[in-house]
């Protein structure tokens, strides 16, 4: 990010493909809607660019980035008024007719995971996906999201704990 | 020791439910945004390099042609005949056809010649703009001369201050030091 903001337009391309999957992810995942969640991912790299001034090599980039992400999130969530959102259909598609047994539990319990994070309390899903996708410690996490560390870590694992109950029901 | 925070069967699963990548085109838009920031100062940059290229080829292709130029004043032929182009500075204009034929004259009609008032007029050299930038070194220097025959001694000596500073090595004809010199 250092050599991008002193103008090597290649270093931000790097960064780019390293956290674009997972930053992706952790949108859609966390706002369910594809379209929405282009937007919302297009509108966090621009604030990055534009941002770059002030990015200090004391901070890890990535936890900069989700700073960043979490933010643009959070001003999302007001706009729309903390109401809740209905899971879409990309996620659980039609199944085949002559889809075999076998198969088709595993596309119901893939559902009900996916059902059960989408059910989450948004800060508990926020620290399961900041810590699937991003890699980033606990501490990391409570950095990003503007919260203690100790508040992080229950987030991670009152949201754990969900989606193993999730799973043993299937 | 296991971490507590994490579980392999949950994260197993949840990459499970896919690991879907932002559209290509998203990708596309989102580089070119990274890129037109940068281009804010890499285009000033290059052009102000190109600007620095192209003054400097001028320059030499210039006092190439001035020195041509003073060979030929020399010359009795030239000297009865100075209306007429050179062969040299003809030549030269077809190896470097870049140049248009004002300022391929320009440099012959300073150093050759200086009682042509009418042609130095037609050379296009803009007299009391001392903000306005000279186009070549010999445009610079007609333009001072004009400055001393118009009586504006201190815009002349600034401009020519400001000429030394920016071209210590351009050596001056003596006919043309005689114009532009202090009186």
């Amino acid at each position: 990010m250092l050599a991008y903001r002193q103008g090597d337009a290649g270093a931000f391309e790097t960064l780019y493909a390293r956290h674009k999957g997972s930053l992706y992810r952790f949108v859609l995942r966390s706002v369910r809607e594809h379209g929405l969640a282009e937007e919302l991912y297009q509108e966090i790299w621009m604030r990055v660019i534009e941002a770059r001034g002030r990015y200090t090599v004391q901070a890890r980039f990535t936890t900069w980035l989700y700073t960043i992400a979490h933010n643009r999130l959070a001003d999302h969530w007001r706009k729309r008024g903390l109401q809740l959102v209905e899971l879409e259909d990309h996620d659980a598609p039609a199944p085949p007719a002559d889809e075999p047994e076998s198969r088709a539990q595993g596309r119901q319990s893939l559902q009900r995971f996916a059902a059960a994070l989408a059910a989450l309390p948004e800060a508990q899903r926020e620290a399961f996906l900041l810590h699937e996708e991003s890699g980033l410690s606990v501490a990391d996490i409570a950095a990003a999201t503007g919260v203690g560390e100790q508040a992080a870590k229950s987030r991670v694992r009152y949201a754990l704990a969900k989606l193993r109950e999730a799973m043993a029901d299937g | 020791m296991a971490d507590p925070d994490r579980d392999a069967r949950v994260s197993e699963r949840y990459r499970a439910l896919g690991r879907e990548q932002p559209p290509p085109e998203l990708d596309a838009a989102i580089l070119a945004a990274s890129r037109r920031r940068h281009s804010r100062w890499v285009v000033p940059v290059s052009i102000a390099a190109v600007v620095v290229l192209a003054v400097g080829v001028t320059l030499r292709v210039q006092i190439e042609e001035r020195k041509d130029a003073e060979d030929i004043a020399l010359s009795p032929r030239v000297m009865q005949a100075p209306a007429s182009p050179p062969a040299a500075l003809e030549s030269r204009a077809q190896a470097a056809p870049q140049l248009g034929a004002r300022e391929r004259e320009a440099p012959a009609e300073a150093s050759v010649d200086r009682a042509e008032p009418a042609d130095r007029a037609s050379a296009g050299v803009a007299v009391g703009k001392v903000s306005a930038p000279p186009q070549t070194p010999e445009q610079w220097l007609e333009r001072i001369a004009k400055l001393r025959d118009a009586g504006e001694v201190r815009e002349a000596d600034e401009s020519l201050a400001e000429f030394k500073r920016r071209y210590p090595d351009y050596r001056i004809s003596e006919a043309l030091r005689a114009r532009i010199a202090p009186r």
